[in-house]
């Protein structure tokens, strides 16, 4: 780099080229003075080289170069096109092949970290579950951070960590990353902004971090309103959302005037039009209609319908109450839950709940509500089209394009998760149905009614579940180990940690409560003291998962049927075949209500119903996700006897 | 009238909240009388309960009219 010329300093001012200090100004040997026009420099300058045009996508070939801008300290790269800077460009660093133009303000106002370990009231409004976030955070760090207050050390030790990671971001300049495009954007203040970002008409952003890289772009769009906020790479947030104190996470969509507060949104979800307020929004929890409030929950693989809401206190000692939907909830339009509540997983919420409720020994049910009483069917859910179709969209729509992905997430719907909860389910709808007084239509189960005559049923259908999951494990294990005889395929696997285990859910992450403890205490004693090391921990977790999961079948198909898995293969395939058979069958059944009766009310406005419905709707024999469940049932015999062959 | 035609009349115009006058064999549960799909199984829950049977869940929620349950049931209790 080298000063200025005089010559050079004569033709910048010909071009209506002002510095308060030209001797402040550092330039590239191939410096090209035409390149510069209109513009305002003050304090340090390093400006690189000025060679050929950059397209934003508009058709518009633009020459490289700084023209009517306003400059404080501020550090550039190659081949930037900077232009029309209204405000000022201060305490900036600019890398290779930027864009900015037609911009207000873009300003390092200070010693910032960008966004990065500001604490937010998540989850619980009134405070003491804050979370430090910052671009590393994963849903299984917030995860543990936020819900383990107990565990006073491991708390303490995870917002250590925030802090040395955020304490290394600090600075007193503003970052713009290789090939990053601002455009028609009135202020970023305080904003870091990673490589090959786009922001495309923001509003205001104001301490806030835009991870982004070549392969999982992030995206900022028109009239957004940003503060203390972190937004991960591959996400957008667009069409004039607010974002106050929020993490959007990796592949995430905001948009369409969707209003967040003190809220994190972890990989793939979505929020539009309505609002957030302390919600922890673990993976895939979705939020499309106006009028919907997620409120102080915790909420993955969710679905809000249209004015879904809660309340999170009383009235009483203010915002106290927080409520859980485990992984996989639906709530239906106009669903009211009252906190504290807890549901259990892949639930389906419809109607108004005004009692506090403990459903998550109960997965795969509806929650209904009959005259203003709560009522439970529980396993009901699995056997709805829904769910069998949600349980495979979620991996097929993972828009993470990072090779690294921070949120880690075991997508099956039938998991020991689930499966230790049917077990426990199995046993309590028993009890219950034993106790009950044959003369009574509800009996009582932490809070909500179940109806004694269907105790049996869902004690059946629980039942019907596990077989089915028992089998799927079994096969894929069967299948997966080709060579080998049975006996060393189907003997504990040593990688894995014992069956016996509790297991959890930390957002999205399944997992044995053996391999958690392990980790919190790795935290504890400070052995994993940075992102990198606790990333690579929880790796190894989501990496054991298929260990750990046939340990905890074989462990529990003994304890459940009283038999070793090796010595009852062939009844666990029979019963795994008719299980099979009889849940496509149902979902089967599920999906052919969509094809008749009430589901044509409005269809052939003046006339010919049917042939309007089948030209909107298709015919049952012809719908694709029908079809799809036919060929899988059709295999189940096919399967059953290729591996009967092999006993 | 059979006996279980009765029976099976008391029980679904309770279940399902419809005047039991206004039911006859050829009345379809869903269509007709308003059967969700909840209130079918329970239908199929409660039947098992009243006739002290097991019913096979699929078969039984293939039935679609009043009239076909009470031949499914009467089947079932033939073979007791």
């Amino acid at each position: 780099m080298a000063k200025l010329s005089k010559e050079q300093i004569k033709a910048l001012q010909e071009n209506r080229c002002y510095a308060d200090d030209w001797s402040k100004i550092e330039i590239p040997d191939d410096f090209k003075t035409d390149r510069i026009q209109d513009c305002y420099f003050k304090g340090n300058i390093k400006i690189g080289k000025l060679n050929g045009k950059v397209d934003i996508g508009d058709g518009i070939e633009r020459a490289c170069g700084i023209y009517r801008a306003k400059l404080n300290n501020v550090n550039i790269g190659d081949n930037c096109y900077i232009a029309d800077v209204k405000g000022w460009i201060s305490n900036a660093d600019i890398d290779d092949n930027v864009v900015i133009e037609n911009v207000g303000d873009i300003k390092c106002t200070g010693e910032t970290t960008f966004g990065n370990g500001n604490p937010i009231e998540v989850l619980n409004e009134g405070g003491g579950r804050e979370l430090k976030i910052t671009t590393k955070t994963s849903a299984q760090i917030a995860y543990l951070t936020v819900l383990y207050r107990d565990k006073k050390n491991l708390v303490e030790k995870l917002n250590n960590i925030a802090d040395k990671f955020s304490a290394s971001f600090k600075k007193n300049r503003i970052y713009i990353g290789k090939e990053a495009k601002i455009l028609n954007s009135v202020m970023l203040n305080n904003v870091y902004v990673g490589e090959a970002a786009e922001i495309k008409g923001a509003q205001y952003l104001y301490e806030g971090t835009i991870d982004s890289s070549k392969e999982a772009k992030t995206e900022i769009g028109n009239g957004v309103v940003a503060e203390h906020f972190i937004v991960q790479k591959g996400a957008s947030v667009k069409e004039g959302a607010m974002i106050f104190s929020s993490l959007v996470g990796e592949g995430t969509k905001i948009g369409e005037q969707f209003s967040a507060k003190s809220s994190v949104f972890f990989a793939n979800s979505e929020g539009f039009h309505s609002e957030a307020c302390s919600a922890f929004c673990g993976p895939y929890s979705v939020s499309h209609h106006r009028s919907t409030l997620l409120i102080a929950g915790l909420f993955s693989f969710y679905n809000a319908g249209s004015g879904t809401n809660q309340s999170n206190h009383m009235y009483k000692l203010g915002p106290i109450h927080q409520g859980i939907l485990e992984r996989g909830c639906k709530t239906g339009s106009f669903s009211y839950l009252l906190w504290p509540s807890k549901v259990g997983a892949f639930s389906v919420v419809i109607g108004k709940h005004y009692a506090n409720f403990d459903t998550s020994d109960l997965p795969f049910s509806y929650i209904t509500d009959e005259d203003g009483k709560s009522i439970i069917t529980p396993a009901m859910n699995f056997f709805t089209v829904g769910t069998v179709r949600d349980g495979e969209k979620w991996p097929a729509r993972d828009r993470r394009k990072n090779k690294k992905k921070l949120d880690l997430i075991i997508f099956d719907v039938l998991s020991p998760f689930t499966g230790q909860k049917m077990i426990k389910a199995i046993k309590i709808l028993q009890e219950l149905y034993d106790s009950a007084d044959k003369g009574v239509e509800f009996v009582k189960y932490n809070g909500i009614n179940i109806k004694r005559v269907l105790l049996k049923t869902n004690k059946k259908y629980y039942q019907l579940i596990l077989s089915k999951y028992f089998g799927d494990v079994l096969i894929k294990r069967m299948q997966k180990s080709n060579a080998g005889k049975i006996s060393e395929i189907l003997k504990i696997d040593v990688q894995g940690v014992s069956g016996k285990n509790e297991w959890v859910d930390i957002c999205g992450l399944l997992c044995t409560k053996e391999r958690l403890n392990k980790l919190i205490s790795e935290i504890e004693s400070g052995k994993i003291d940075d992102f990198e090391n606790l990333q690579q921990e929880l790796e190894k977790i989501y990496n054991s998962y298929e260990a750990d999961e046939w340990n905890w079948v074989m462990e529990n198909y003994k304890e459940y049927t009283g038999k070793e898995i090796v010595s009852d293969i062939p009844a666990l395939l029979d019963a795994w075949k008719e299980a099979s058979v009889k849940l496509y069958d149902m979902v089967l059944n599920d999906a052919q209500k969509e094809f008749v009766g009430n589901t044509r009310i409005g269809f052939g406005i003046d006339g010919n119903q049917d042939a309007d419905f089948e030209a909107v709707r298709g015919k049952y024999d012809t719908n694709k996700f029908v079809k799809q469940l036919l060929e899988r049932k059709s295999k189940v015999e096919e399967t059953y006897n290729l591996l009967k062959g092999k006993l | 009238m059979s006996d279980t035609f009765e029976r099976v009349k008391k029980v679904t115009a309770e279940l399902l909240k419809v005047d039991e006058s206004k039911i006859t064999e050829s009345s379809r549960f869903v269509e007709d009388l308003g059967a969700e799909s909840v209130q079918s199984i329970e239908l199929v829950a409660t039947f098992e309960e009243e006739f002290g049977i097991e019913m096979d869940e699929n078969e039984a929620l293939a039935v679609k009219t009043v009239g076909d349950a009470v031949k499914f049931i009467d089947n079932i209790l033939s073979k007791k």
